[in-house]
C-alpha cells in the first residue's frame, strides 16, 4: 500500500511505500575503486597543479601551495561560472540571459587519499565545518552573489568525478529555484501563522519519534516524514536560525559530530552507497529571509531518477521513512 | 563566458557551457544499459494476465500493443481516495493508476527500431487509456512516459515499453508550468509556447527539423545534454485532444529523434514524458486553470541521460548544461539515420 504525501513546505507530493518497503538488501551495490592515486591532484605535493589555494587550513611554517595542509580549498579547474565579470542581464525576445558570473570552487577535505569522507576523525570533519563556514562568510561579502551553495558528490553514481574526498561551493548570482520555493513556502506559513515551518517540522518530529535517528545539544537528524529519495535524511540546528555563518565553535564542533555520524550510519547501514548532500542556506546580498530555517539534506543514491520524476516532480519512495530511521539508528558504528 | 539562460515558462535558471566541455569524467558509460533479460523469461513477451486494453494490426493480429497493470504499481485504483492530515502533514491513500503499455509483440528493446505504423499505435494506445482514465472523477492527471534503458530508470529487460501514471493531484513540476504559462498568458494574452515557437522559427538554430504539425528543437535553457522538446504547431493544451489525426506525423517523428539520439549518441538510455493539462471538469471551470484552453500547450520532453545528476541539481533545480543546445541542434540535424 502507498501514501500521497505533500511536502509542507514547497506543496510537493510524493508517493511514499509504507507497508512494503524496500530494506537495504534491495538496493544494488556500487563497488568505489580507487585508480588515480598515482596522479591524483588533490593529493600531497601536487599542489601547483591546481589553482593556487584561496583558503586553507595548514601548519604556520609551511608556505601555500605545499604538502602539509589538512583542508584546502581551491577554485575549481573546470569552473561552472566565472568570477571575473559583470551579470549584464538582457533580454532575448521571449527570452532572458545574463553572462555566467559566478565562484566555483572545490573543498579538498582530507590529504588522505583512501579516506572516505565519512570516515574522518571529529577534529578533520570539525575542519571542513569551518572551511565551509569561513568561505561561505567571504564569499557573501561578494555583492554580486545571491546564494552560496554547498554540496557534495561522493562516488560515480552521484556525479563525483574525482575520488578523492572534496566537496564543492558554488557561487551563483541569483537564487535557484528549489532554494525559492522552500523560501517562499516558509514565508507563507511564517505570514499565516506566525511561525517557522521547520521549527514546527523539529516539534512534530519529536512527537512522532519514529523517524528521529540522532540527535544532540544543537542539531536534530531524521528521515523526513515527505522524502523524495529512500533514506533521505535532513540535519536541522534545533533551535530557529537562518544565518550559517553565525555558527558559534561549539555549534560547529556538534554540526561536525552528527554530520559525521549520519554518514557513518548510512555507510553500515545501506554498504557504502554513493550520496550527495547539500547545505540549503538563506540567500544572501537581499535582506534578511529570518522565516528560513537552514538544514542539511543527504541523499544516498540508491535508486535511479525516472522519467515519472522528472516529468512532475511527483517522486516515488519505495523506503518509508520510518523505516530507514529505524536501520540508520540501529547500525552499529 | 558561460551563460546563465532562464525557461520563459517556469523560470528555472540554468547554467550553460560556451566553451567547449573540458571537464572529465561526467559521461556516462553508455555499456552499463546493457539489456540483459529477454527471450524466454521476458515478462513482456508473455504478458497475458490482467489485460487492460489490447490493440491488434494486420502484422500482429493477436496482438499489437497491450496494456497491463504494473507490476509494481506505485498505485492502485481502490474503492475511494481518502484524505487525511497527520500533524502538519496531508496525506491522501494510494490512489491513482499505474499501467504498462507494451510497445511491441516482438522482443525489440529500443522504440526507435519499431516501424512508424507501430509507435503510432502506440500513441493512440496513449489517447485511448488517457481518455479512459479521465472518467474517473477522483484524478486529476495521466502522464504518460518512457524509461529506456537502466540508467533511464528502466529495468535490463530489452522488451520496448512505456507507462502511464494517473494521480488524484497534480504534481509539482506540472502545476509550475501551467502557473508559469497561465502567468505570461494572463499578461500578453498570448500562448507562451505558441510565441516561443515563433521565436525558434525565426531563430533557426535550435530547431533539429520540421513537419507539417509539429517541431523539434533543443530548448534554449536546455537542463541536460541533447534535451529535446517537440511541439504541436497546433495550439492544444490536452495531448489526448490535440493529436488526433496527427499520430502518425508524430510517429514519423519521434522515431527519426529517438534513431538520431541512438545512432548519433551511441545508444544511450533516455526518457521522454508527454506533458499535457491536467483533466477539466465542468465543475472546475471557475477556479484557476479557466484559461488553460488558451495558456497551456502539450509537448513532448526527450532527455538522453549522458549526464549523472549530482547534488547541485537534486538540491537547487539549478542544472548545468555542457554544450550550448544550438550546437547540440547542429549535432542532431547532422546525424545520418537512413542510409
Amino acid at each position: 500500500m502507498a501514501e500521497l504525501r505533500r511536502d509542507p513546505v514547497v506543496g510537493r507530493w510524493v508517493i511514499v511505500n509504507t507497508d512494503d518497503s524496500l530494506h537495504p538488501p534491495d538496493f544494488e551495490k556500487e563497488e568505489h575503486v580507487f585508480r588515480q592515486a598515482d596522479v591524483c591532484q588533490f593529493c600531497y605535493g601536487r599542489e601547483r597543479h591546481t589553482p593556487p589555494e584561496v583558503d586553507v587550513i595548514r601548519p604556520s611554517n609551511t608556505p601555500a601551495n605545499t604538502a602539509g595542509w589538512s583542508v584546502r580549498v581551491i577554485p575549481n579547474k573546470f569552473p561552472a561560472l566565472r568570477i571575473e565579470g559583470e551579470l549584464n542581464k538582457r533580454g532575448l525576445g521571449i527570452f532572458d540571459i545574463s553572462n555566467g558570473v559566478g565562484a566555483h570552487e572545490v573543498v579538498i577535505e582530507t590529504p588522505e587519499h583512501f579516506k572516505k569522507f565519512a570516515d574522518l576523525s571529529e577534529a578533520e570533519m570539525l575542519n571542513v565545518i569551518k572551511k565551509y563556514q569561513s568561505r561561505f562568510i567571504s564569499l557573501s561579502g561578494d555583492r554580486r552573489f545571491k546564494y552560496i551553495m554547498i554540496f557534495k558528490n561522493y562516488g560515480e553514481s552521484a556525479g563525483a568525478s574525482m575520488e578523492h574526498a572534496h566537496s564543492q561551493i558554488i557561487a551563483l548570482p541569483m537564487v535557484p529555484k528549489y532554494v525559492l520555493e522552500e523560501l517562499e513556502g516558509a514565508q507563507q506559513y511564517f505570514n499565516f501563522r506566525g511561525r517557522c515551518i521547520f521549527c514546527d517540522i523539529i516539534y512534530q518530529e519529536y512527537q512522532d519519534q519514529d523517524r528521529i535517528i540522532t540527535e544532540n545539544t544543537d542539531f536534530i537528524a531524521f528521515c523526513p516524514f515527505v522524502p523524495r529519495f529512500p533514506f533521505e535524511c535532513w540535519i536541522l540546528p534545533r533551535k530557529h536560525t537562518s544565518q550559517f555563518g553565525s555558527l558559534n565553535e561549539e555549534e560547529q564542533h556538534h554540526l561536525a559530530n552528527l554530520l559525521r555520524e549520519v554518514l557513518s550510519r548510512i555507510k553500515i547501514s545501506l554498504s557504502d552507497p554513493s550520496y550527495n548532500f547539500y547545505i540549503h542556506l538563506a540567500p544572501v546580498n537581499q535582506g534578511n529571509p529570518g522565516s528560513y530555517h537552514w538544514h542539511i539534506e543527504i541523499v544516498p543514491n540508491l535508486t535511479r531518477v525516472a522519467g515519472f520524476e522528472w516529468g512532475t516532480g511527483f517522486y516515488i519512495v519505495r523506503t518509508a521513512p520510518h523505516v530507514a530511521a529505524k536501520y540508520l539508528r540501529e547500525a552499529k558504528i | 563566458m558561460p551563460e546563465l539562460r532562464k525557461d520563459p515558462v517556469v523560470g528555472r535558471w540554468v547554467i550553460i557551457a560556451t566553451e567547449r566541455a573540458r571537464r572529465p569524467g561526467n559521461i556516462v558509460d553508455s555499456s552499463e544499459n546493457t539489456f540483459n533479460g529477454g527471450g524466454s523469461h521476458c515478462p513482456f513477451c508473455h504478458n497475458k494476465e490482467k489485460v487492460i486494453y489490447t490493440a491488434k494490426n494486420d502484422k500482429h493480429p493477436d496482438w499489437s500493443v497491450l496494456v497491463v497493470p504494473s507490476g509494481a504499481p506505485t498505485l492502485k485504483p481502490q474503492s475511494h481516495s481518502s484524505r487525511t492530515g497527520h500533524g502538519l502533514y496531508d496525506v491522501i491513500n494510494g490512489y491513482g493508476a499505474h499501467e504498462v503499455i507494451i510497445e511491441t509483440p516482438e522482443h525489440i528493446a529500443n522504440m526507435a527500431d519499431l516501424d512508424v505504423e507501430q509507435i503510432q499505435q502506440v500513441l493512440n494506445t496513449y489517447v485511448v487509456r488517457i481518455n479512459d482514465l479521465k472518467k474517473d472523477p477522483n484524478l486529476q492527471y495521466a502522464l504518460s512516459y518512457k524509461n529506456h534503458g537502466w540508467g533511464a530508470g528502466g529495468r535490463r529487460i530489452g522488451h520496448s515499453r512505456s507507462q502511464i501514471v494517473a494521480t488524484p493531484v497534480n504534481p509539482l513540476r506540472v502545476k509550475e508550468k501551467l502557473i508559469g504559462a497561465k502567468k505570461y498568458f494572463d499578461y500578453h494574452e498570448r500562448c507562451v509556447y505558441c510565441d516561443l515557437i515563433n521565436q525558434e522559427k525565426e531563430f533557426k538554430k535550435r530547431i533539429i527539423f520540421e513537419t507539417e504539425h509539429f517541431i523539434a528543437m533543443t530548448p534554449f535553457a536546455a537542463r541536460f545534454l541533447f534535451e529535446i522538446w517537440v511541439l504541436p504547431k497546433k495550439h492544444d493544451c490536452d495531448f489526448s485532444e490535440g493529436v488526433v489525426g496527427f499520430e502518425e506525423d508524430l510517429a514519423r517523428i519521434l522515431k527519426d529523434l529517438l534513431l538520431k539520439i541512438k545512432i548519433g549518441l551511441n545508444d544511450p538510455a533516455y526518457n521522454y514524458v508527454i506533458h499535457s493539462a491536467p483533466f477539466r471538469r465542468e465543475h472546475d471551470k471557475k477556479l484557476q486553470w479557466k484559461t488553460i484552453h488558451e495558456d497551456y500547450h502539450w509537448h513532448m520532453e526527450i532527455m538522453p541521460r549522458l549526464t549523472r545528476v549530482a547534488g547541485f541539481e537534486k538540491g537547487t533545480g539549478f542544472y548545468i548544461c555542457p554544450v550550448p543546445p544550438e550546437n547540440m541542434a547542429e549535432f542532431l540535424r547532422e546525424v545520418e539515420i537512413y542510409g
